[in-house]
């Protein structure tokens, strides 16, 4: 392991991103940063609302009309090696806003989340157990520490 | 010459900078994406707007058309912070329109489930309102006690966020109340009790705090009434409006309406952990009275019918559904959420205030704005 991932590895920052979800998701990360009882910094992975601070974006939501270009200009301005954690079934195929009654897409909806940005681990859910964020997290941490 | 630029013998007014401040759509103090601009003068804010309409996802459009059973569970989906009342409130309309009786028992679970939202919303509140106020070891606190009401909503209705206890007739069977669950919420409210008064006291007595949440954010009586808003943030101007002294269900509980009187941001924190004990009070009264007996009532028949209306206390205010029957499918689909009308209540909360207080101005009045985004404006091009 390189002097960089070593360093690295003990200051991930994660950044979250609500792109129009029920909320229920969000506070369940949010949760899983505050909370005592899932305590997420005890893996030395931090909040941090700055994009170029960032390395882990988190997406929940059906990424709305108006929060595709913000979405795409906060993927662009985090530096690389990122990596994206689509959470909750929105982000990963729409969930109940995407299609209107069997196959008709709705207009308002531009997701899921891995046709805007790509997404590379992916958390189940409505809304996520903050067990599983914690978990989609770690599983993301290799890309980071492995890369170039 | 052009009329505008002539110059007149008046004294020149003395220039005055405003400068424009952006909060959001994505912002740290945020919870979900809005965007407040800030005019500000000399750090004073003189203005604020509140732009919403990045969340906008068109439920009311998905509903339209879809069998009433399906259509109530996908109200859930509004918002994940107060699911419980959308659903029960779009279940009370059917109810309403179809004149269905509901069996006391579930009547109690749904109010259990109901107050333990409440809790959970009202704690949320406490820990974010802690947040932006920088004041972290008291949000981690409030935190860790919401995890009692999160496990707790996780027993009775299987999900933490989005529980769908509510069904036409009665709810559903999932969430009956054997007496093991009923023995498992009397300890978590006891343990809740003992720390929610234990936060409490060291909150008021905490004069750092206090001296920096009195008389910042102030919304006053008349304005408040003036700018229609609702729930919570209007009784904290003193205003005792609470409509679950309407609802028929609240009927056998014995609970007070808060009030506080000042309308600032001290006055908001405060009535949220006052309300928390009567909440508490209605569970206790619920899990002790309980009545026995079966918990839907299925001799019911689909009809059509015109357009309903029902209005529930939310935990932020006055929550409103209304839909017709048509061949067992919703139409005419109308839902307005507290939040849309507490806009109005930020925005006035901010101005007078020093932009760092901004925020919490527009946290005070507990802003929900994925329930609120629901309004489009058709423009013709």
């Amino acid at each position: 392991m390189s002097l960089k991932s070593y360093s690295r590895a003990r200051a991930v920052h994660v950044m979250l991103v609500y792109t129009g979800g029920c909320n229920g998701c969000d506070i369940e990360i949010v949760n899983c940063v505050l909370s005592p009882k899932y305590d997420i910094e005890q893996y030395k992975i931090f909040l941090t609302w700055n994009p170029r601070e960032a390395d882990v974006l988190v997406v929940t939501g059906p990424v709305t009309r108006h929060n595709k270009e913000p979405l795409k200009a906060i993927y662009e301005a985090i530096p690389e090696p990122k990596a994206v954690i689509a959470a909750g079934a929105c982000a990963l195929m729409g969930g109940v806003y995407k299609n209107i009654h069997g196959d008709i897409p709705s207009e308002e909806i531009c997701g899921p989340v891995d046709e805007v940005i790509p997404v590379d681990a992916k958390v189940p859910g409505c809304a996520v157990r903050p067990e599983d964020v914690l978990a989609g997290a770690v599983a993301a941490l290799p890309l980071l520490l492995d890369a170039e | 010459m052009d009329e505008d630029n002539k110059i007149t013998d008046e004294t020149p007014k003395k220039q005055v900078i405003e400068t424009e401040v952006p909060l959001g759509p994505v912002h740290s103090a945020a919870i979900e994406p809005y965007r407040v601009r800030l005019f500000v003068e000399d750090e004073i804010v003189k203005d604020a707007e509140i732009t919403v309409g990045v969340n906008h996802r068109g439920i009311e459009r998905i509903m339209e058309g879809l069998p009433v059973e399906k259509a109530n569970s996908l109200t859930e989906k509004i918002c994940g912070i107060c699911s419980n009342i959308h659903i029960w409130n779009s279940v009370l309309v059917a109810e309403k329109a179809l004149e269905i009786d509901v069996p006391e028992r579930a009547q109690y679970i749904r109010i259990i489930m109901a107050e333990l939202e409440r809790l959970h919303s009202h704690l949320l509140y406490l820990a974010h309102g802690n947040e932006v106020l920088g004041h972290e070891t008291f949000s981690m606190r409030l935190f860790y006690i919401r995890e009692t009401v999160m496990e707790l909503l996780r027993m009775v209705g299987g999900n933490r966020v989005q529980y769908g206890v509510p069904v036409i007739g009665g709810i559903r069977p999932r969430a009956e109340l054997d007496q093991m669950k009923i023995q498992k919420i009397e300890d978590g409210i006891n343990f809740l009790e003992e720390k929610l008064s234990n936060f409490a006291e060291r909150f008021i007595s905490d004069p750092m705090i206090m001296s920096r949440i009195t008389g910042v954010g102030v919304i006053k009586k008349e304005d408040a009434l003036r700018l229609a808003v609702s729930g919570p943030t209007l009784r904290a101007t003193g205003v005792a409006v609470d409509l679950r002294r309407d609802m028929k269900e609240y009927d056998p509980f014995d609970f007070d309406v808060i009030t506080q009187d000042d309308g600032d941001i001290k006055s908001n924190l405060l009535m949220r952990v006052l309300e928390n004990f009567e909440s508490i009070k209605i569970i206790r009264q619920a899990i002790n009275h309980l009545p026995e007996g079966s918990i839907t009532n299925r001799s019911w028949e689909m009809q059509d019918t015109p357009i309903t209306k029902n209005y529930v206390e939310a935990p932020r205010g006055k929550l409103y559904h209304s839909y017709a029957l048509n061949d067992g499918r919703v139409r005419h689909c109308i839902i307005r959420t507290p939040s849309i009308t507490n806009i109005g209540a930020m925005e006035y909360a901010c101005i007078g205030c020093h932009i760092t207080d901004a925020q919490l101005a527009v946290v005070q009045c507990d802003p929900c704005f994925t329930c609120t985004d629901r309004a489009i404006q058709i423009i013709q091009l």
